[in-house]
Order: structure tokens, then C-alpha cells, then sequence
């Protein structure tokens, strides 16, 4: 009964708010509609921006931050395809990595099936060129000297495109500095081999000119654009190291009892900035 | 007071919202009406004690920035209130399709409303288009469902509408 009662109130109220409320609002909004709009309307405008500007300030934050959405999105989606790019650029490396173990270690197993030295593993130093000689252009003085373990005709190494290219040799070392002689010097020698015909020669540096490739066999078939590399016969470079490629072979005199050909140098000697000086590998005579 | 409070809560997010939609849609000329569309969502889902006040505040908060008239949209948000109580027994607000019939229906009306309220009372057209007219329209009744799904989520009693 009880209940109702109170039903039948709440319905009451409920009928009654459905016919006032409705009827009040729209007298008032008339109201505002007839009243000038200075005065009372203008007050209402001031009272009613303390409520209502904090949700503007709020919404134009809304509208600064979805600005940049777009961009933040479209990063996102770069980042996702670059991480995606790397990460199969990964699985290639550490694939080939893999496979670049296997070799190594069928390497390691024929030398010794060979009773081979084994190949010295090249251990070495950065060193950033401290300056240059003025009178000495095609040498350098380096950073690093008989305290980080350099030593006296180290091999100097610079590194373009992920490959060792030689630079030079150390001619002098101090205490925390060393000079390094570049390959252009005319002081400068290498024993080398073409990557081809691969006949054994003496490279000398020729200044500004290209670097001199001397006593290749006369019946040799060395050609243009061969690659040279540091011989395995040469007691202060390790074998491997890039040295540069054949830009011309002098084949014109009929007395010589040798070929000489002209090499480019891979490493730019003026642009030497940092420079892989390499260490004597452990269980190496000194 | 649980309620009021809560509806104090919806009318600032959508007043935030109503305002960053109006300054993102501008950039395509189309002007979206979303306090409409919450004053019609809290009237079909709330009884008239809620449904009138929030409506009129609504439309007074349109109005804070008009400069020809103050207390049109208040004026015509009330009368779409009164709309909406009257069809609460013939619309099942509870599906979509009613939903978006009602609040395009009342969005046309509401932006006719305005512009007669206002050629007749300062005189001055504001008919920005049919492009946004249409456009405000369409956005209107594509939103509805969402605004409609807020409040009966958040606000309506739980097995009734009220």
C-alpha cells in the first residue's frame, strides 16, 4: 500500500515537471530572446564564461593535440615498416653470420689438416689524426702511441663502406702520439698482389701521382681495373687489405725485364680523419 | 545526486567535444550540432526533471557565443526536448534506427528553428550553405547512435529508460 503510494507520487511529480519545466524554460529563453543584449544578457554572458571557459580552453587542447595526430600516426607506421625492414635485414646478417662461422671454422680445420700457420686475427686501435706536418703532406700524426700498444711499422687501416682499405704505416711512435706515413710517399712500400692474375709485386708511392706497381713477371696478364691487395709475403702488412685498383700498365718499353703498372689508391689521403692502427696479434714474433 | 553529478560530467565532455568538433569539421565547412544531439539522447533516457534543465543549459551554452540573440537555441533545445518527451511513447529509443531518425529529424528542425528566430528577431540570415547543411545533418544522425549509447550507458537507470 505503502509502496504504492509512493509510486503514484513519483508520478505525480513526474507528470507535473512535464508540464512546468517545459513551460519555464521556454518562458525564459523568450525572455532572453525580447531582452536587449546589453545589460542583464551581458552579465548573464559574464557569469556564464567562468562556467563555460574551462571546457573551450579544454576542447582547443582537444583540437591542438588531434592536429597532430596525423603525423604521429604516420611515424608510427614508418617506424613499423623500417623495424620491420631491419629486422629482416637482421635474419640476413645473422644468417650469413652463421654461415661466415661454418667457413671459419672449415678454415681453422684445413690449415691444420694442412700444417699451415694459421692466419693471424687483426687486432688494432682508432686513432683520430691529432695534425699534419705542413713540409710532410703524406704523413700524419695520430692520437694513440706506445701506451695504448702501438708499435713501430703498424699497419694503418681506414674503413670506407664496411672494408679495410690500407693507409699507411707507422713511422714513428711517441709515448701518446705516432706518425703514420700514407701510401703516397715516395718512402712508402708494400708488397702486393693483383686480385686476378694474382702475380706478386712492390708498390711504391709516387706522390701526387698514382702509386707505382713495380717487378710484375713481363709474361704477366695483370689488367685495367684489377683489384690490389697486401700479399700474405709481406712481413709488416697482414694478406687481404685492400690497397687499390690497377689504372694503367706501362707495357711500352722493349728493355724492361719487368712490368710496371700504375695503382689508384682506394684510400683518399688528404681526407684521412680516423685511422685503425693494428696491433701485433697475439702469438705473433715480434 | 549520483546522477547529477554524473550528467554535470557528460555535459562537460560534451561541450569539450561539441567544441572540438565544430573546430575540426570547419576545415570542411560542415557544422556539427553534438549538443543537440546529448540534450535529445538525456531526454529520451531521462526523466523530464533532467531532460529539460540539461537541454536548456545546452542550448545556453550555444547561445554564450552567438552576438545577434541570446536564448534562441536555449529556446529551441527546450522545444526539442518537449518533442521528444511527447514521441518517448511511440520511439523506441533504445535501437539505432529510431535513434538517428530522431536526431536528424530534430537537427533539421532545430537548424530551421534558428534561422527563422533569427531573420525574425535581429533580422539577420545565417544560412551558411547547403553543403553545411546537409553536411551538419548527415554528421548529426551518423553520431547519434554513439551519443545515444554514452548517455544510456553512463546515465540511464539500469532495466529502464527512467
Amino acid at each position: 500500500m505503502k509502496k504504492d503510494s509512493s509510486a503514484n507520487k513519483k508520478k505525480t511529480v513526474t507528470q507535473r515537471s512535464r508540464k512546468i519545466l517545459p513551460a519555464v524554460f521556454l518562458l525564459v529563453s523568450v525572455l532572453l530572446i525580447l531582452l536587449p543584449l546589453e545589460g542583464p544578457v551581458s552579465s548573464m554572458k559574464a557569469v556564464l564564461s567562468y562556467v563555460f571557459i574551462p571546457q573551450i580552453r579544454a576542447a582547443h587542447g582537444v583540437v591542438e593535440y588531434s592536429k597532430d595526430v596525423n603525423e604521429t600516426v604516420q611515424g608510427l607506421l614508418n617506424a613499423h615498416r623500417e623495424n620491420e625492414e631491419l629486422k629482416n635485414q637482421l635474419r640476413e646478417i645473422q644468417l650469413e653470420n652463421a654461415q661466415a662461422r661454418e667457413v671459419f671454422e672449415e678454415n681453422k680445420r684445413l690449415t691444420q689438416a694442412l700444417q699451415l700457420k694459421p692466419p693471424l686475427k687483426w687486432k688494432g686501435i682508432w686513432a683520430k689524426t691529432a695534425y699534419r706536418e705542413p713540409s710532410q703532406w703524406n704523413s700524419v700524426v695520430v692520437d694513440k702511441g706506445k701506451a695504448e700498444g702501438i708499435e713501430l711499422r703498424a699497419a694503418a687501416v681506414v674503413q670506407q663502406d664496411g672494408q679495410p682499405i690500407l693507409a699507411g704505416v707507422v713511422i714513428e711512435v711517441s709515448e701518446n702520439t705516432s706518425k703514420v706515413l700514407l701510401l703516397r710517399d715516395e718512402d712508402f712500400s708494400a708488397v702486393v698482389y693483383t686480385s686476378q692474375s694474382q702475380d706478386e709485386g712492390l708498390l711504391t708511392g709516387a706522390g701526387a701521382a698514382d702509386l707505382k706497381l713495380k717487378y710484375l713477371p713481363l709474361l704477366s696478364t695483370v689488367q685495367e681495373g684489377e683489384q690490389v691487395y697486401t700479399s700474405a709475403s709481406s712481413s709488416i702488412f697482414p694478406a687481404g687489405i685492400l690497397v687499390g685498383q690497377i689504372s694503367s700498365i706501362d707495357r711500352d718499353d722493349d728493355f724492361q725485364s719487368y712490368l710496371t703498372a700504375r695503382v689508384k689508391p682506394a684510400a683518399v689521403s688528404g681526407t684521412v680523419q680516423e685511422l685503425f692502427l693494428l696491433t701485433r696479434p697475439e702469438g705473433s714474433a715480434k | 545526486m549520483k546522477r547529477i553529478v554524473k550528467l554535470i560530467l557528460f555535459f562537460m565532455a560534451a561541450t569539450i567535444l561539441h567544441w572540438a568538433a565544430m573546430a575540426l569539421l570547419g576545415n570542411w565547412d560542415i557544422s556539427l550540432n553534438l549538443m543537440l544531439i546529448f540534450a535529445i539522447a538525456v531526454c529520451a533516457f531521462l526523466p523530464p526533471a533532467y531532460g529539460y534543465p540539461t537541454a536548456f543549459v545546452s542550448g545556453l551554452f550555444l547561445d554564450f557565443f552567438g552576438v545577434q540573440l541570446f536564448g534562441q537555441h536555449a529556446f529551441i533545445f527546450t522545444l526539442c526536448a518537449c518533442a521528444v518527451y511527447s514521441l518517448e511513447n511511440r520511439l523506441e529509443f533504445d535501437s539505432v534506427v529510431p535513434q538517428m531518425v530522431c536526431a536528424g529529424v530534430l537537427t533539421l528542425l532545430a537548424t530551421l528553428g534558428n534561422l527563422i528566430l533569427l531573420k525574425v528577431f535581429a533580422g539577420f540570415s545565417a544560412w551558411n550553405g547547403i553543403g553545411s547543411f546537409i553536411g551538419g545533418i548527415s554528421c548529426s544522425i551518423l553520431i547519434a547512435p554513439a551519443v545515444f549509447w554514452a548517455v544510456r550507458r553512463g546515465l540511464a537507470a539500469k532495466g529502464r529508460t527512467y
